[in-house]
């Protein structure tokens, strides 16, 4: 029976250098990406996203394991394996002196498809409102990105992998990133993405796998993750703390963390606002501050509250 | 498809070609306008009253008869004296075979498409070896333009040879910065070594025609310019052990440079 994942990575570990300058990059990272899904792989900026994806497209090489997509070792049949992925690196370079158009027709030279590819490139180019004649050096950041997706998805890959690829992108192309990713999971293909932002895993993922130093820490469904979303509030009182209050918040139960300097109460709150909003009712509040969690604040969140299997 | 990196190197390349085969076939052409400015029994006589030592330093070694022609005059004054750089060229264009590409972080996108790091390197290194060629057939040209408008007596078919031996050296020079980009895969360094290379090889050179008949003679032999002797070429044509062994010596730096770069990382 054809196995249902498409990437699987076996005790894959990447350690830079040798001796006392030796760093590790990715430590024994197992983990399976099925068919059909959008994975998300989260991680803060040196958690070892990137060093994973450049092994999953040959670029370096594992100091230990071993990496498969589609069944194929990715070292063996790297060639085959690229003929049926999209790829868009999270620094992404181009040849700067070459147009979009001209960028378009190498790469789908390379790919042995011109005529096919291109037309699709022209779609997917009009749809993110791209103008592909420019010259890469005359394009903003975000329009490198659009065309860095348009690069990676022309060809309809089974699958694509894509390094941070909302950065730069303005919220109405993101959204039409997400609609286009969307899309892709509709047709049965196989989205490998990471990020550093929350929001964006949360609005397209359906599974992520969270990595900090070289470490992956969990994997986990995103309903699974956001079950445990958190805010911090900052709440300021015009004149002073209303009597009891700290004790009134203190009793409710999805209030942690709290903390009272002068007129100010800083908190942890978790779930609906409604009871915390009455209860500070009580008092004149001059201003209500709002913080979404970090993706850190989530993953240390979930782990110390003891919520693993 | 097969060649489309051979292909769209040429495309990113021909302009430069362009540019740096006018440049020195403008060179060329002012050495050959300047022909009728001088004596050549004059110049010949002045030569023979200068040491052996500075005759060899200059190029000009124990060829004064050679020199004092005008073939010699262009072969060992513009070719002998421009090897340097002749020189910078194939290292522009060896540099970006690999070590501009990783520098530039564009191989990563360019390898994350179906083919092979091997096939990447050949075809860029046949790409810019044939844009070397264009750059000798374009300094030929100007000599033939130089012919022309100066009205002078050139036998340029006997120049033919000094020029396309430029294309062994050149591609030679090529090989050996393809090599020292992928072992030290960032451009700076790449460039440093190359840099220092080429400079020793020329001294070597230098200091192998200053020392001729003596037990320092054969320390030129060691550098790569040795084997493009433009007094020997023009006496005695295309010295055939010379280019073959240039020739089989880039193929072999060619493979050593495929071998490296298919065991280790792509940098970024």
């Amino acid at each position: 029976m054809a196995s249902a994942s498409v990437i699987e990575m076996k005790g894959l570990s990447k350690t830079y250098g040798s001796g006392e300058g030796a760093t590790r990059a990715l430590d024994n990272l197992t983990l399976n990406v099925n068919r059909g899904e959008i994975f998300g792989y989260l991680g803060p900026n040196g958690a070892g996203k990137t060093t994973t994806i450049r092994m999953l497209l040959d670029l370096i090489r594992p100091t230990a394991g071993a990496a498969t997509i589609f069944g194929m070792d990715v070292r063996e049949k790297s060639v085959d394996i690229h003929r049926r992925i999209g790829f868009m690196p999270g620094e992404l370079s181009l040849w700067e002196g070459r147009t979009g158009n001209q960028i378009i027709h190498y790469v789908a030279s390379v790919r042995g498809d011109t005529k096919g590819i291109v037309k699709q490139a022209a779609e997917i180019a009009a749809r993110l409102q791209l103008d592909t004649s420019k010259r890469v050096r005359d394009l903003s950041s975000g329009n490198k990105r659009k065309l860095g997706l348009a690069l990676a998805m022309m060809h309809a890959p089974e699958l694509l992998i894509l390094d941070e690829p909302t950065g730069g992108l303005d919220p109405l192309v993101q959204q039409t990133f997400h609609e286009m990713m969307d899309e892709y999971r509709d047709k049965g293909k196989t989205v490998f993405l990471s990020s550093h932002v929350l929001s964006e895993v949360q609005a397209i993922c359906d599974r992520v796998g969270i990595l900090r130093d070289g470490d992956l820490k969990a994997v986990e469904s995103v309903e699974r993750l956001t079950q445990v979303e958190f805010h911090t509030v900052e709440v300021r009182f015009r004149d002073a703390i209303p009597a009891g209050l700290p004790q009134q918040l203190d009793a409710l139960p999805d209030i942690s963390d709290l903390s009272a300097n002068g007129a100010r109460l800083s908190m942890r709150l978790v779930g609906d606002f409604d009871p915390l909003l009455r209860a500070i009712a009580s008092g004149y509040v001059e201003s209500l501050h709002i913080e979404e969690p970090t993706l850190e604040d989530i993953f240390l969140a979930f782990y110390s509250g003891g919520e693993e299997d | 498809m097969i060649g489309s990196v051979f292909l769209e190197t040429l495309r990113q390349t021909w302009k430069q070609m362009v540019y740096w085969g006018i440049g020195l076939a403008a060179m060329a052409l002012l050495v050959i306008l300047m022909l009728p400015l001088f004596d050549m029994q004059q110049m010949k006589d002045l030569l023979a009253s200068f040491p052996a030592v500075i005759l060899a330093m200059i190029g000009v070694g124990n060829e004064l008869e050679i020199f004092a022609t005008n073939e010699g005059f262009v072969a060992v004054g513009f070719f002998g004296k421009s090897l340097l750089i002749f020189a910078v060229y194939p290292v522009v264009m060896g540099m970006r075979i690999t070590a501009n590409e990783e520098d530039d972080g564009t191989m990563d996108m360019l390898l994350s498409l179906p083919v092979q790091r091997a096939r990447v390197v050949i075809e860029k290194f046949l790409a810019y070896s044939v844009s070397i060629i264009g750059v000798v057939l374009l300094i030929y040209f100007g000599m033939h333009l130089g012919v022309l408008l100066g009205d002078v007596e050139l036998d340029v078919a006997r120049l033919a040879e000094v020029t396309f031996y430029l294309i062994p050296l050149m591609v030679f020079t090529m090989a050996v910065t393809l090599l020292i980009g992928v072992v030290a895969r960032r451009r700076q360094v790449a460039l440093g070594i190359i840099t220092a290379y080429i400079i020793m090889s020329y001294m070597l050179q230098t200091i192998g025609l200053a020392a001729e008949g003596t037990v320092a003679e054969p320390i030129g032999a060691i550098s790569f310019f040795t084997y493009y002797n433009t007094g020997d070429i023009l006496t005695q044509g295309y010295i055939w052990p010379h280019i073959a062994g240039l020739v089989l010596i880039s193929a072999a730096l060619l493979l050593l440079s495929l071998h490296r770069y298919e065991k280790r990382d792509i940098a970024v």
